[in-house]
């Protein structure tokens, strides 16, 4: 069992449950991500458990399931990870899974099954393949539209040719850094918000695979995860890896924590 | 209870095995693979036989499970009384009553097929 800070709730009783998912086969720059569920858990260690904002605690609400260890198959490994995700969410517990690589947020949202896919991102990662890899981190949010009715990007600067033609479709919503901060969420059914932790400025989150530059603040990036929360149904953290000082993962437990308040205060009595 | 014990690693999807002590179908069946640390763990779903309920676990490959016995028997329509059905067992000429599912719709001398598992029936 991992020890995310103040993650002390028992399985039973628990509303949350971290799921670490330290997958890293794919990462085309540098690698990592599979420090990113350890990282996430020893930088939450100075966060207070208590949330004056919503009067919760941490420890009322979540535990911590520790890692699904992954191996070299992919597609073999997300179905693994896709039916421990399951469980929880048969047991009424929500999963909060902590990346490895953008991959393997198609098993939190196959596990999940969400109408929208909603995700915090500096790439548009709509690559059928990438490098010959249907799996490959840069081609989550086409394995999303497989399952999710529309995709909402946010953050999102850059891509190929081919991506930006394939984002001007109907069914993606880019939203450029700079109106992030106005954004607000307009649309109908159950989220699945996926926050990998590039789309912050690589000044603000430099431990991570592909940074990108013209990035979002980490305030907006919490006004997001405030936002969305409360129709979540799936929520994950990608792409931390171990290459700063610990900033991107002191973010990401950061949002982490946001996201289960949040969440809690709009569907928890 | 007629059981017998198993290995995680011999379920396959289609199986029996108890989860909570109730009876149940396997409906999904994935292992880990082991690394350094820790040995390959098996995840099962199962639907409950008699209940219908999702349930699930997540073993080492290793661990003994207990498999019930669900027997697959032949039996006879005897005669309908309300929601009740009087089937006879056709290897034993027992007659037993039956509550008839809702999907069902059976007249006096029809044959029918029903698991059974300690007391416990369902007509397939």
């Amino acid at each position: 069992m991992g020890d995310f800070p103040g993650a002390r709730a028992a399985l039973d009783d628990a509303a949350y449950a971290v799921v670490g998912a330290p997958l890293d086969v794919s990462t085309t720059f540098r690698p990592g991500a599979r420090f990113g569920p350890d990282r996430i858990r020893r930088f939450a260690r100075p966060f207070d458990e208590y949330d004056q904002r919503t009067g919760r605690h941490f420890s009322d609400l979540a535990c911590d399931s520790g890692d699904v260890s992954p191996w070299g198959d992919i597609p073999d490994y997300l179905d693994f990870l896709t039916g421990q995700l399951s469980d929880h969410h048969d047991d009424g517990r929500l999963p909060l899974l902590l990346g490895g690589e953008h991959t393997v947020t198609v098993a939190g949202l196959r596990a999940a099954d969400p109408d929208v896919y909603v995700c915090l991102d500096a790439h548009l990662d709509l690559y059928e393949a990438y490098a010959g890899d249907e799996y490959a981190h840069a081609t989550v949010t086409s394995h999303a539209l497989d399952i999710a009715d529309e995709a909402i990007l946010l953050g999102a600067r850059t891509g190929s040719e081919d991506e930006w033609d394939r984002a001007a479709e109907a069914d993606v919503t880019v939203v450029p850094p700079e109106d992030v901060g106005g954004w607000t969420p307009d649309f109908d059914g159950d989220a699945y918000l996926s926050v990998d932790i590039d789309a912050a400025d690589p000044g603000f989150a430099p431990g991570t695979g592909t940074p990108e530059p013209f990035g979002l603040e980490p305030r907006e990036m919490r006004d997001v995860v405030r936002a969305v929360a409360p129709q979540s149904v799936g929520f994950d953290i990608v792409e931390v890896n171990d290459r700063d000082d610990g900033q991107a993962a002191s973010l990401a437990g950061k949002l982490l924590q946001t996201f289960v308040f949040a969440h809690a205060e709009a569907t928890l009595d | 209870m007629p059981k017998e014990q198993n290995e995680v690693r011999d379920l396959q999807e289609g199986n029996y095995v108890l989860i909570d002590d109730v009876p149940c179908k396997i409906t999904a069946y994935s292992t880990s693979k082991p690394g350094k640390h820790g040995s390959a763990k098996a995840r099962v779903e199962g639907t409950g036989v008699f209940d219908g309920q999702k349930r699930n676990f997540t073993q080492p490959v290793d661990q003994k499970v207990w498999v019930p016995i669900v027997e697959r028997k032949q039996g006879q329509v005897v005669s309908i009384s309300g929601d009740d059905m009087q089937v006879m067992d056709l290897d034993t000429y027992d007659t037993i009553t039956m509550r008839i599912p809702e999907d069902l719709d059976p007249s006096p001398d029809d044959d029918i097929e029903y698991l059974e598992w300690e007391g416990q029936r369902k007509v397939v």
